[in-house]
């Protein structure tokens, strides 16, 4: 047990060197991979997330623990699928048209795959149609879009119709999550989001939620 | 923390004050009606006539060369210590307030033993403050009593440097023995003063206080530290003129270095003042004015020019309220005298209603200007790692720098995290109830006093102080 603390305090710290010799010692020493991931990486990063929303940890460091997590799991990888009994669950994301604000975006999406979602970025300026072509190809279980622009907001509605009018929620059992500075909840309900999350810290939140059965 | 970033004065405006001030003493001289303070003066050949004293020239500057240029104030804890010399920064209470506004029904009400050991309290969890003088009259307690309760309740609630000031002989003699008791013994309390006095000792213009006189002097007798504070209102007790109240305060404070050095060369004194405006209108005193913090940092110089140790004022306002004049009032003085380089700068938490009324929540307020005026006299650091070209080449153009480990690494020493200043969304802020700085503060004075901490004198020591005073707070 005490591996897994040294590698939840370091992650704390940020210290992606210590967290990689870390990973290396456990593997090293015959631990499950699963059981490295949930009770080192991923209990690291689920206090990390608690100590943020109480103000005792400020976002760049928790950018700085999803890194050490990205490089934990990097030296993990090769015996993760051997292991893994089920896949982790698709998150599909972009910036919607109009619109190539990306900040808010990456860190979302750097923050799911540190939670081990498989994230597929659309990047910048997606359209309706390149979301609904994806979806259709990819099957995610999670739709997210971002708008920084007040102007390039109504494209999260537009991409909510273009989805719906293929019935692609119903028929996928798609949940759509949407985020970005302007955005707020009653936007959100407004255009028929599943979800939205305030910050990169609570989108993780809410998808951890919706893959558990937990979400609303 | 170092001021010397802002000096109202130059170094020539500063000697055509000292020696306006010294003329004043040669010239006009000051009134002494204490019958041992004009003694020391006769016997060492001050010019007397009646009640009058006139001090020399090589008096004073005996005086400043006696006067010891540094004095370390200790707390209870190591972490506490202040050392005060040229321009050593350090913030903290002050006042003998009468009301205290209520936490709850946010109406002032007459100030209690009991509101000097939670203030004390409080004071022992805020960050920035750095002592504690106590801020209140209790008015619950008989005043005989009240020297020695007031030091007790102060110590009970903190570990920091616990000033005020004494009413009699007696009770300075009281008081000296508590901390005597808390100390082990009278010689280590004064190896390691954790407490000292303020003694009011001159009535501006110019005039001895008889009986404060007599208390310094006792001060000074045993070598303790003192403050000799004089607050000359410009328009009224000094010159309306800037630059005459300064020379005034000079001269006063110049005059109680001198007596203090006759009765005990090289005792720990401290050049005090807290001088400001007179309101035009009622003649009061105006703690807010913009003048108030111009007084007190060109002060500050004066008492540095000559190697004094000084205590200032700032952080007064005028308002009644923790609103948003107490704000301004109080940031504007706390920054131009923290800037300037006072050695311990009191009333720089707590007060309102220029010195009569303390605010539980508003201490709370003025410890985040006091983290914010910290941040701002710290500076701004340069060094290889804070050019950061490193980071600025791995970035790029076009990139970000919420990800990097330069930012991760240096966000908590670069930047002051305020308490109670609120910085969240409008959604954030809507949802967790829309309060306002008053209410936050609140808030965290209620969790600051309501948290479980033991009292800060141990129960032994304290059964032994009960035995000896009487003491009429609970302890343990």
């Amino acid at each position: 047990m005490e591996l897994y603390e040294e590698i939840i305090q370091m992650m704390q710290e940020g210290e992606e060197e210590e967290v990689v010799a870390l990973v290396k010692k456990c593997l090293s020493e015959g631990k499950d991979v699963q059981e490295i991931i949930n009770k080192g990486l991923i209990a690291a990063m689920d206090i990390i997330g608690k100590k943020f929303r109480k103000g005792e940890m400020f976002f760049p460091e928790v950018m700085l623990s999803a890194t050490c997590m990205h490089a934990g799991m990097k030296i993990l990888k090769p015996y993760f699928k051997a292991s893994s009994k089920k896949q982790p669950a698709k998150f599909v994301i972009g910036t919607v048209a109009e619109d190539v604000h990306d900040i808010g975006k990456n860190l979302v999406a750097m923050n799911l795959s540190a939670a081990g979602f498989e994230v597929i970025d659309l990047g910048t300026d997606v359209s309706p149609e390149k979301f609904v072509q994806v979806v259709k190809k990819h099957n995610p279980k999670i739709l997210g879009m971002s708008a920084l622009l007040t102007t390039t907001m109504p494209h999260m509605k537009e991409t909510i119709a273009a989805l719906d009018s293929e019935g692609l929620r119903k028929s996928k059992r798609l949940k759509i999550i949407i985020g970005g500075a302007p955005v707020d909840q009653e936007f959100a309900d407004e255009i028929g989001a599943d979800f939205y999350g305030n910050d990169a810290m609570e989108a993780v939140t809410i998808a951890k939620s919706i893959v558990t059965g937990k979400g609303k | 923390m170092i001021g010397n970033k802002f000096n109202p004065l130059s170094g020539e405006e500063i000697e055509l004050i000292h020696s306006s001030s010294l003329k004043v003493l040669e010239e006009v001289g000051i009134k002494v009606e204490n019958d041992s303070a004009y003694e020391v003066f006769k016997k060492n050949k001050a010019i007397t006539s009646g009640d009058l004293v006139k001090i020399p020239r090589s008096m004073v500057l005996d005086a400043l060369a006696s006067t010891p240029s540094k004095v370390v104030l200790y707390g209870r804890q190591q972490q506490h210590t202040l050392e005060l010399e040229g321009r050593e920064v350090h913030l903290g209470t002050g006042g003998a307030a009468l009301n205290v506004i209520d936490m709850d029904s946010k109406e002032p009400r007459k100030a209690t033993l009991r509101d000097i050991m939670l203030l004390a309290k409080l004071v022992e969890n805020l960050e920035y403050v750095d002592f504690y003088i106590r801020p209140v009259v209790a008015q619950d307690v008989p005043r005989e009593e009240l020297d020695v309760n007031k030091y007790y309740a102060s110590m009970l609630g903190t570990t920091k440097h616990v000033m005020g000031s004494v009413y009699s002989i007696k009770s300075f003699h009281e008081v000296k023995e508590l901390a005597s008791i808390i100390a082990g013994s009278l010689e280590s309390l004064k190896r390691k003063p954790f407490i000292s006095f303020i003694t009011c000792w001159m009535r501006s213009p110019l005039t001895l206080d008889p009986q404060a006189t007599e208390i310094m002097m006792e001060v000074v007798r045993e070598g303790l530290p003192v403050v000799l504070s004089s607050a000359p209102m410009a328009g009224s007790t000094a010159p309306i003129t800037l630059g005459g109240c300064l020379v005034q305060l000079h001269a006063e404070i110049l005059s109680g270095l001198a007596l203090s050095q006759l009765v005990n060369p090289g005792t720990p004194v401290i050049y005090g003042y807290v001088p400001s405006a007179a309101n035009p209108i009622s003649m009061d005193y105006l703690g807010g004015s913009a003048e108030f913090g111009l007084l007190n940092a060109g002060a500050v110089q004066l008492a540095a020019h000559f190697d004094l140790p000084n205590y200032s004022s700032a952080g007064l306002t005028d308002s009644k309220i923790p609103d948003a004049q107490a704000g301004i009032e109080k940031a504007l003085s706390i920054l131009q005298v923290a800037m300037a380089g006072g050695n311990y700068i009191h009333h720089a938490a707590g007060m309102l209603e220029s010195m009569l009324t303390v605010s539980y929540a508003q201490y709370v307020i003025d410890n985040d200007i006091l983290g914010m005026v910290s941040r701002i006299l710290r500076g701004i650091e340069i060094n290889s790692n804070s050019l950061a070209f490193d980071v600025i080449s791995k970035v790029g153009p076009g990139g970000n720098y919420i990800s990097q480990k330069h930012t991760a690494r240096n966000l908590r020493k670069e930047y002051f995290f305020p308490k109670v200043m609120d910085r969240d969304l409008r959604k954030e802020w809507t949802a967790k109830g829309s309060l306002d700085l008053w209410q936050k503060a609140n808030h965290r004075v209620k969790k600051i006093l309501s948290d479980d901490q033991p009292p800060k004198i141990p129960e032994d020591v304290d059964s032994q102080i009960r035995k000896t005073f009487n003491i009429l707070i609970k302890g343990h």
